[in-house]
Formats: structure tokens, C-alpha cells, sequence
């Protein structure tokens, strides 16, 4: 598939309304680019006229817990366990697992969603891929 | 110079409640622009292929789809059998809806029920059902029908009233939500126009009571309020989004009758 990453850039810039400057491949997609839920499904809609792969927003949330049991993946106090960290590492690389297990909260996991990352997903579901 | 242009050429639309009245005016003037027109019916199927075969008629494509929009599946059934029939979906009009005209001194829960699950609920139901078409696509333009009752009072129509003013708030919302995926929502409120929805405030006197009170002194035709929301459907209405356009002869701005100078 052609230039998936240009897709997903193109689509984070139009849906966001930003310079070609302001987003890098590091750039989460929450906290540095300040994207909402209204913003994630216009890229993800974006995403999916120009290079016709579809995400519904939902995906994202079980592309990153890949699978895994909530009750594996975080602890009771919604807090993310030893394996649901090394998950999260497998999608989003730039993680450090020892850094998150035992502290990060469930619900703060999308907001270290990258460019990048989406653009690894994307890529993912182009070839035809589980994700 | 040449003939008129169609400004809906491959277009398709999908119009409510379209077997009579309004709906069908809508669905015929829609059909003259160049849009293919699903008819939607809930119990009128004989109607609704008298509309379909008049549109075909005039060389124009339509296909009648039953459902009731108040329910959610068939709402999303009668989209999707619209994209199927006619080949996608660009245009939405919610135009079904009932009344049950009661003083509210005597109005039951049901009676208020009715009217809000039909009126709002159908265009809640079909805007839903369409955004999985309008939103993938960036493509789409919603015309919902309420009624100058939304925005002003009178005696016996609380429930209906409620209804509109239901579908004018959502009106607003949809169109804020929808602008960036290239959608526009606009409602049309019609004031009095002779169908059978307000068939009961004529039949005391014709509706001349009714007409006194309208500044421009007539009843609007179905025509006259069709061709609004099919305005509002095409490229001249294309900086248009949120709008409430009233289309009332005058009635909801004016105070009152006034003492003739």
C-alpha cells in the first residue's frame, strides 16, 4: 500500500487543523496534539477514504490491550499490570514497561498513542493483519 | 441559453414519511432536481407507489422502502435497503411524523409519548443510520421537517411542540457535530400547510379561523414547503448548516393580530 505514513499524517493535520511543523511521528495524538473523540473519528475516517482501511475508534482500545483480559491487563484498581505493560510495549515501542507496570491507569493508555503507532496499526490492517 | 439545470444529479436521497403530504411533495420536487428518492412508508404502500410511479413517470428513479423510523432497527434497515436499491445515500429527509393534539389538562403519558418516540425518535434513528454512509464519505446533507410549533405556543399541540423543539436542538447539535465530516443538518418549519396532519384544526371552519391569524392570509402548499427543503438539499444552500428556516407565511413573527390602522 502507498504511503500509509503520508495518509496518516495528512489525516492527523486536516483533522487537527495543524501545521505540517507540528506533527512529528513521536507526537501523541491526545497530549501533544490535543485530539478528543470527535477528532480521532474524523482521522480515523480520514484514514479510511484515502487509503481505505477501516478503524472504528473502538479498535484502538483492543489493538493496544491486544487481546489480553481486563483483569490481566490492569489490576483492581485499574492500574496496569507487569503484562499488560510489556503489551503495551509491543505497540507502542517507545514505551518503557518497568515505567508504566504498577502505575499507569487503564484510561491514560491512549493518551501515549502516537502517530507512529497509528500508523504501525494501519499498516497492520493494510497486510491484512490482526489488529 | 438552455434549460434549467439539475442541481441533484447523482444524488440519491431518502425521504420519510413520503406516501403523503409533505413527505411526498418532498420526494417528487427531490426526484425533479435529478435525485434518485427512496419513499420511505410505514402503512401507506399503495401511496407510496403512486409516488414512486409518478417520479418514474417523469423519467426519474425511486424505489419505495416501508419501515418505521421510530424503531431503530427498521430505521437502520431502511437506510441500508437505500444504499442497496439505489446505489448509496447523500441526502436524508426526516419528514415522518404524527400529532395527538390534546389540551394538556386531558393529554395521557401515551400521547406525549407517541409523539416524541415518531417526531424526534425517527430523526434521531435516521441520522444515526446515515452517518455510517455520510461519514466514511464526507458527503452528506440532512433536512429534518419540524414546525414553527418548535419555537412557538399554541393551545393543544404541547406534544407536538415539545417534539419540534426536540428536533430544532438536535438540528443545532448534529450540525456542530457533523460540519467537519462534510455534513450539513438544516430543519424546515413549515407553519400551516393543508395534509393530513392537521386535518383536525380544519374541520371546524375550513381552517378559516387558522388563516385570519397568518399574516400572509393562506395556508402554505406542500409545494411551497418542499421546495425549501430541497434548497437547503443543494449546492446553493452550501454555506448553509444549523439553520432553522421558518416557512410560515409569517405566523411566528407576529406578535399578535394588532388593531388595523
Amino acid at each position: 500500500m502507498a504511503d500509509v505514513d503520508g495518509a496518516v499524517r495528512e489525516a492527523v493535520i486536516e483533522a487537527l487543523a495543524l501545521d505540517d511543523d507540528e506533527v512529528t511521528p513521536d507526537s501523541t495524538l491526545m497530549d501533544d496534539l490535543g485530539a478528543e473523540s470527535i477528532d480521532l473519528l474524523d482521522i480515523l475516517f480520514r484514514i479510511e477514504k484515502s487509503t481505505g482501511v477501516k478503524i472504528e475508534a473502538a479498535d484502538l482500545g483492543d489493538y493496544i490491550q491486544g487481546g489480553i483480559p481486563d483483569e490481566e491487563f490492569s489490576d483492581e484498581n485499574e492500574i496496569i499490570t507487569e503484562k499488560g505493560a510489556e503489551q503495551l510495549h509491543k505497540v507502542m515501542p517507545q514505551t518503557d514497561p518497568s515505567q508504566l507496570a504498577g502505575t499507569l491507569a487503564a484510561d491514560e493508555v491512549i493518551k501515549l498513542f502516537t502517530v507512529q503507532n497509528l500508523t504501525e496499526m494501519v499498516k497492520l490492517r493494510a497486510d491484512g493483519v490482526a489488529a | 441559453m438552455g434549460g434549467p439545470v439539475s442541481k441533484l444529479t447523482d444524488r440519491v436521497a431518502l425521504v420519510t414519511g413520503a406516501s403523503r403530504g409533505i413527505g411526498r411533495a418532498i420526494a417528487g420536487a427531490l426526484a425533479a432536481e435529478g435525485a434518485a428518492v427512496a419513499v420511505n412508508f410505514r402503512s401507506g404502500s399503495e401511496q407510496a407507489q403512486e409516488v414512486v410511479q409518478a417520479i418514474a413517470a417523469q423519467g426519474g428513479r425511486a424505489a419505495a422502502i416501508q419501515g418505521d423510523v421510530a424503531d431503530y432497527e427498521q430505521a437502520q434497515a431502511v437506510v441500508k435497503r437505500t444504499v442497496e436499491e439505489l446505489g448509496g445515500l447523500h441526502i436524508l429527509v426526516n419528514n415522518a411524523g404524527i400529532a395527538k393534539d390534546a389540551l394538556i389538562y386531558n393529554m395521557q403519558p401515551d400521547d406525549w409519548l407517541d409523539v416524541m418516540r415518531i417526531n424526534f425518535g425517527g430523526v434521531f434513528n435516521c441520522t444515526k443510520a446515515a452517518l455510517s454512509t455520510f461519514m466514511p464519505q464526507r458527503d452528506g446533507v440532512i433536512v429534518n421537517i419540524s414546525s414553527v410549533m418548535g419555537e412557538r405556543g399554541w393551545t393543544g399541540e404541547s406534544n407536538y411542540a415539545a417534539s419540534k423543539g426536540a428536533v430544532n436542538a438536535f438540528t443545532r447539535c448534529c450540525a456542530v457535530e457533523f460540519a467537519r465530516f462534510g455534513i450539513r443538518v438544516n430543519a424546515v418549519l413549515p407553519g400551516f400547510a393543508p395534509t393530513d396532519l392537521v386535518a383536525g384544526l380544519m374541520d371546524k371552519d375550513g381552517g378559516k379561523g387558522v388563516r385570519k391569524q397568518i399574516p400572509l392570509k393562506s395556508f402554505a402548499t406542500v409545494e411551497e414547503v418542499a421546495r425549501s427543503a430541497v434548497f437547503l438539499t443543494g449546492p446553493d444552500a452550501s454555506y448553509i448548516t444549523g439553520a432553522l428556516l421558518t416557512v410560515d407565511g409569517g405566523s411566528a413573527a407576529q406578535l399578535g393580530m394588532g388593531k388595523s390602522l
